[in-house]
Parts: structure tokens; C-alpha cells; sequence
């Protein structure tokens, strides 16, 4: 009955891609990313090694200064060598390198997936480093991590990425499977598709246990109007600032990335008068205070990612979610390659590969978020297509709107921290 | 060290300060890097920063400007957590200090043959992460548990602990106890016991020699443990998320935010230098007080 604390850190461990959550990577998970020029220096010693072994092998050329003189070596041996070695020529040039660095969410890709890539195209080291929040990525771009491949931000933030000069533009011809959902095509990010392929999807709206609420929950006006009345101190929000202030301006019906100063102070009015009502905000652990036969808080303004979880549990399996009727937030996680990505051979076959009908499925059925692949819906699990919470119909797809990053509005962090300050009472 | 060795009345005399100053500076080279590169250095960054504004994609750009710290200053609201966190850690302080001072005292004075035995219950929680002894008590203060308990008992189902600002102040003074404990079992253990008994022998009771043998006594320890605890009490951020269910908004909190969800690090910076001066006024008033305090009983006493 009691929830052991056994359970908790496994559900805080196992939560796919803790959205935006810092709590859990920086303890749990592990910020141990280590830092790629260390793993590439590792990875060069071994395939040194393996050159050894085996002169006539085929032999990545290595960036490591260390071991430059003998990777040189073994690049010219190489240009003599390759023909005989097993190819991986992939479009429309060079070998793939044996090697892939990647930076992403934690529990982003399916093993599987990973093992039938490797084995493909003869990759044999995919080393696969995690962050916890977008802003982890930046900063960490930022202060001259390099050796990266592909990294998995998330939409709002190419363009920073971009004119930072972190990343570098998409050669589409080497991606043959590039096929998208005409909504995750020019999007206001990336309005050319030069810089982004898109690689899930998801929504910010309404959790609801709905054997408890009984009332409808369908808009953010009820939600709204439920916090305030019935079920106050028994809603959490996400700690995201700019998912919790989609609610105020869906409401007063303007778009969600308004910096307007009249909109706003409407915004703060109205947060201020919810602060009283909410009982946490947390993003990294929200799901265990929706959980059990005796919640905490009974509804949630949130993402999808808890759901898969709790709908397994037969406690909880009455949980809800609601695209609310007025418009919300989507959010869309891309691909991006890195400027000077030692490996872009092997980049752009994972690019490809990534993006087969049936791999992509399984990456679905793995994340359970949605993909904005149609050919890839065939080999999705059929309950998870036809979850309104994870594909949306096209009704409630056409009020969905990309957020941009308003991270530089000084009213809005004024507004999110008077909230903050507010909500304990 | 030097001082203690040089007798200028010989040659070799000579020899051996030379040699022994440049042992002195070898000595303290390390701890001097550390103490440059570690703390002196991002102390500077972080001024340097502070006057800088925020990158149109975020991070800093140099520039003059007081603008964060205006903002900061003129904005009520943006204050607040500065003063949260000062009663936070000013009530967690104390805390460690009513539950740490009869624990050290216990421990240095009564536990006999035990003493190494408790002094390593005391460490044993730190080898596990801070994070995941902090959710465990949410199990503990969980409606499941204590929070239920208490509910069922006053009659109220609405009551919890989690969540409350109490459920902070108990993570802080469980989370920083040791570092209090620490250094006031030092102090106790050094004590002369006959000085106590002394006291009981000329009279006093056993308020008088707590306040006027042992109380004096354990002071530096006190002080150590206090500063040690309300430091770090200051820039706590995870337990008023985790415990408080970011209810009660932390300078730490303020700072994450700053940094992560705006990356305005200028401003997160301005925040960290006004963290620093309240921390400091703060500890020198408190030395100053508890320092004045001793000189006058002293001279009490004489």
C-alpha cells in the first residue's frame, strides 16, 4: 500500500526523456555525460588495437591529436585497403566511420534500433551521452564541447543553435527517407528544412484522474475554473514557465508566445490569482503525486510522458488527458548535426536509417511519443495511434501552436517569479 | 612555522629559514591554487558577469551596466526569495543546533565504549546520495505515513507536511545536521570534565554550569557548526523542490531559474554576488555578536 521508495526512483528513472526536468538527470540519471573528445580519444585507442590485429581492416580516420600520427598511418592504409574490406558506402559518399557520437534526451532511442544500426553499417561504437534539459545542450555547446555528431534538441531552440554556429545545414540527398507530416514541415524554426529533421512530438495540456473529476475537462477555462473552485490544493504544474503560460493566454485567446506588455500584465493577474490554489509544481515528479487510489492532486497541467506508466497501473489507470479546446503548446524534438561532426558518414546513415517505416515505428512504440513520420504509423502499436493524447485528430492538431524561444522577456521571468514567490502562500 | 625555527645567531641558521620558507611555499602552493583557481577565480567571473547583459540567445555579453542589480533592488517581488532564504536558514540553523548540541554532548561525554560506534551511525547517511535521502522522506512524511498519521489523529484529511515550509526546514536540518555535530563533538570531547565538576562543587546548578562552563567551552565548535549549516542552508535549492513541492521559492531556486529556464546569466549573477553580501553581513554579524558576547563574560568572570 505504502509506496516504497524503491518505486519512486524506479518510476524517476524509468520516465522517458524526464521533459525539461533537472532534478532527476542531475542526481539519478547521472550528468555523467562524458565529454566526447575523452571518448574519442578511448574509442581511437581501441580501434587502434583492432588495427592491429587485423592490418587489412578498414579503419576510420581518428581525430584524436594523440594518436594522430598512427591513425594517419592507418588512413592511408585504409585508401588501399577499403576495397577489400566489407563496404558501407552509403549516399552518395565515403565509407561510414565505425563510429557515432551522440548527445540526447536519456531513453530517447530504442536499443534495439541501436543494435540493428551498428550491425548495418558496421558501426562499432555508438556512444550515447545525455542531457536533461535543452539548456544543458547549449550550454554545453557553449563552452566548446566538440566532438559531436547528432544531437536532439528541441524545435524552439534551433535557431540559437543555428546562429550560434553550433550546427550545420542538412544535406537532404543523403537522406533518401526524409518523408514528414506537411505539419512538421517548414516550421516557423527552421521555415526552409535545412537545419532540423523532425523526430517526435508531443503536447502540453489537461492530466486528469478522472475517477475523481468527474466533471467535464475539456478546455482551459473549466480547468481553470475547477482550480479556483472545487479542487483547489489538488493540482500540480509543471515547473516550466513557458508551458504554464500557454493557460493564461489561450484564455484571453492570444498566442502563447506573446510579449506583449498588456497581455502579460492580464497574465500575471491571473496567475496570481491560481498561485493560492496549486498545490507543487514539479516536473520531475508530478506523476507520483497524480498516482495511487488516494492522490495528492487530481489534476495537472503537464505533458503525455507519465501516461503509458500510470495507465498500466490498475490504481491509476483512470488518468486522463485533454488537448484543451482554446489551443496549446506542441512541441517537436529534431535531429541536428553538429558543426564539424567527426563522423558524417556515419550521421547521415543514422539520419536515414532512423527514419525506415518499421524503425520508426519501433522508436514509437519505444517512446511513446508521437512521430511526425505517416509511413512509419503502419508499424505503430495500434493503441497508441489511436490515442487521441499522443496523435492528435486534425481538428485539434490545426490549434496547436510552436512556442519560440521568449526566454529574453524580462516581464515574463518578472511575472514567473512573483508566481513562484506567491504560491507558497 | 617560520617563526618558530629561525635563530638568527648562526650562519646555518640562515640556511634553514631559506629552506624552510621555500617548504612553507611549497607547502601552501596547492591549497593557494585551489583556493585561486576554485574560488577566487569564479568569484571574479561572477562580478565580472553580473555587470555584463544577457546574449540575444541567451548566456552573458560583456557590457557595464547596473541595470541587474537596479532591477533586482527596485522589484519587491524578485527580492522575496532573498528573504525566504534567510529564515529558512536562519530557522534550519537553529534547528541543527537544538537536535546537534544534546546529540554531541551525548556522544563526547556519555557514550563511553559506543562513541565510535554512533559517530559512524552519524556519517553512515552520507554515503548515500543526498538526492535519494531526500525522497525518502517523502515516503516518510508521506499520507501514507507520518502525514497520514497526524491527519488521522487532529481529524483533519487535508493535512499533509509535504509541501509546508516545515517539511523544508526539517529536510534542512536533517540534510545538514552532521556538518553541526561535527564540530561541537570536537570541542565537548576535548573538555576537562573536572571544570564541570568544579562548577557543581562550588554550587551552581545545573543550568549555571551549562550556561557559564559548558556553553563557553563548546562556542567555537558552535560557531564552526553554525556557519558550516547556514552557508549551504542559503543556496539550498533541491529540498523546497523536492519537500517543499517548489512551494517555498528559494534564492537557490531563484538562481536555477535564472540560469536555466531564462539563461540570463548576468542576472543570475547579480543574484549570486547579493547572495553572497547578505551571506556575508550576515556571518560577520553573528561572529561579531557571538564573539562580543564571550569578551564580556570573560571579563565576568575575572
Amino acid at each position: 500500500m505504502a509506496e516504497s521508495l524503491e518505486d519512486i526512483l524506479r518510476r524517476v528513472a524509468q520516465n522517458r526523456v524526464p521533459r525539461r526536468s533537472f532534478l532527476a538527470a542531475a542526481g539519478l540519471l547521472g550528468t555523467g555525460a562524458a565529454i566526447a573528445a575523452c571518448s574519442g580519444a578511448t574509442s581511437t585507442a581501441s580501434a587502434t588495437a583492432s588495427a592491429l590485429a587485423s592490418a587489412a581492416a578498414s579503419q576510420a580516420p581518428s581525430v584524436a591529436p594523440s594518436v594522430a600520427a598512427s591513425a594517419s598511418a592507418v588512413a592511408s592504409e585504409t585508401a588501399s585497403a577499403s576495397a577489400a574490406a566489407p563496404s558501407f558506402t552509403y549516399p552518395p559518399v565515403g565509407d561510414v566511420e565505425k563510429q557515432l557520437f551522440m548527445y540526447n534526451w536519456s531513453d530517447y532511442i530504442n536499443p534495439k534500433n541501436i543494435d540493428k544500426y551498428k550491425a548495418k553499417f558496421g558501426v562499432e561504437k555508438f556512444q550515447y551521452d545525455t542531457f536533461a534539459n535543452n539548456e544543458e545542450l547549449i550550454a554545453k555547446l557553449q563552452a566548446g564541447a566538440t566532438g559531436y555528431d547528432i544531437i536532439g534538441p528541441t524545435g524552439e531552440y534551433v535557431p540559437a543553435l543555428r546562429d550560434g554556429g553550433y550546427i550545420q545545414p542538412l544535406d537532404k540527398s543523403r537522406i533518401p527517407n526524409w518523408s514528414f507530416n506537411a505539419a512538421f514541415q517548414d516550421t516557423l524554426w527552421d521555415p526552409t528544412n535545412d537545419w532540423l529533421m523532425p523526430k517526435d512530438f508531443g503536447t502540453t495540456g489537461i492530466l486528469y484522474r478522472s475517477k475523481f473529476v468527474t466533471e467535464p475537462v475539456t478546455s482551459w477555462q473549466q480547468f481553470s475554473d475547477l482550480i479556483k473552485g472545487k479542487y483547489s490544493g489538488k493540482v500540480v504544474f509543471v515547473d516550466s514557465m513557458g508551458d504554464v503560460m500557454v493557460m493564461p493566454l489561450k484564455l484571453i485567446g492570444k498566442s502563447l508566445n506573446s510579449v506583449e506588455k498588456a497581455d502579460l500584465d492580464q497574465v500575471r493577474t491571473m496567475l496570481l490569482d491560481l498561485a493560492p490554489h496549486i498545490l507543487a509544481l514539479d516536473s520531475d515528479t508530478y506523476q507520483d503525486k497524480l498516482s495511487g487510489d488516494k492522490p495528492e492532486a487530481l489534476l495537472c497541467l503537464g505533458w503525455t510522458g507519465p501516461l503509458a506508466l500510470m495507465r498500466k497501473d490498475p490504481k491509476s489507470a483512470d488518468i486522463k488527458y485533454v488537448v484543451p479546446s482554446e489551443g496549446t503548446l506542441y512541441w517537436l524534438d529534431v535531429w541536428c548535426m553538429v558543426t564539424g561532426a567527426p563522423n558524417p558518414n556515419a550521421s547521415y546513415a543514422f539520419l536515414n536509417f532512423i527514419e525506415e517505416p518499421d524503425i520508426q515505428g519501433d522508436e514509437t512504440n519505444y517512446t511513446g511519443y508521437g512521430t511526425p513520420n505517416d509511413t512509419a504509423k503502419q508499424y505503430v502499436d495500434p493503441t497508441l495511434l489511436n490515442d487521441p493524447a499522443v496523435f492528435p485528430p486534425a481538428d485539434v492538431m490545426k490549434n496547436l501552436e510552436g512556442a519560440v524561444d521568449t526566454s529574453s522577456n524580462q516581464q515574463r521571468i518578472d511575472i514567473w517569479q512573483e508566481f513562484k514567490s506567491k504560491i507558497g502562500g | 612555522m617560520t617563526k618558530a625555527t629561525s635563530t638568527p645567531d648562526t650562519a646555518s641558521a640562515g640556511g634553514s629559514r631559506a629552506k624552510s620558507a621555500l617548504l612553507t611555499t611549497a607547502l601552501i602552493f596547492p591549497s593557494g591554487l585551489w583556493y585561486l583557481a576554485l574560488l577566487v577565480a569564479p568569484l571574479a567571473i561572477i562580478t565580472v558577469f553580473s555587470f555584463g547583459v544577457r546574449a540575444p540567445n541567451g548566456g552573458y555579453q560583456p557590457a557595464f551596466t547596473f541595470d541587474n542589480y537596479l532591477h533586482l533592488l527596485t522589484q519587491p517581488e524578485r527580492m522575496a526569495p532573498f528573504f525566504t532564504s534567510l529564515y529558512m536558514a536562519i530557522g534550519g540553523t537553529l534547528g541543527c543546533l537544538f537536535v546537534g548540541l544534546p546529540l554531541a554532548y551525548f556522544i563526547a561525554t556519555r557514550a563511553g565504549k559506543r562513541k565510535s560506534t554512533l559517530i559512524l551511525m552519524l556519517v553512515i547517511p552520507f554515503w548515500t546520495s543526498f538526492l535519494i535521502r531526500t525522497y525518502s522522506w517523502l515516503i516518510i512524511l508521506g499520507k501514507d505515513n507520518l502525514g497520514g498519521v497526524i491527519a488521522n489523529l487532529i481529524g483533519q484529511p487535508d493535512f499533509r507536511i509535504l509541501g509546508t515550509p516545515w517539511a523544508v526546514l526539517l529536510g534542512l536540518v536533517y540534510g545538514y545536521l552532521p556538518l553541526m555535530v561535527f564540530p561541537m563533538y570536537v570541542t565537548l570531547e576535548r573538555m576537562d570534565r573536572s571544570l564541570v565538576e568544579a562548577s557543581k562543587d562550588l554550587g551552581a546548578g545545573r543550568w549555571a554550569t551549562f550556561r557559564q562552563v559548558t556553553l563557553p567551552i563548546t562556542l567555537p565548535g558552535l560557531v564552526t557548526g553554525s556557519i558550516l549549516v547556514f552557508i549551504p542552508m542559503m543556496g539550498e535549492y533541491v529540498i523546497p523542490q523536492i519537500l517543499g513541492y517548489g512551494r517555498t521559492f528559494l534564492m537557490g531556486n531563484a538562481l536555477v531559474d535564472a540560469f536555466i529556464q531564462t539563461r540570463n546569466w548576468p542576472f543570475g549573477s547579480a543574484m549570486a554576488v547579493l547572495l553572497i553580501v547578505v551571506m556575508l553581513f550576515t556571518v560577520s554579524l553573528y561572529v561579531w555578536f557571538v564573539n562580543r558576547g564571550r569578551t564580556v563574560r570573560e571579563v565576568s568572570v575575572l
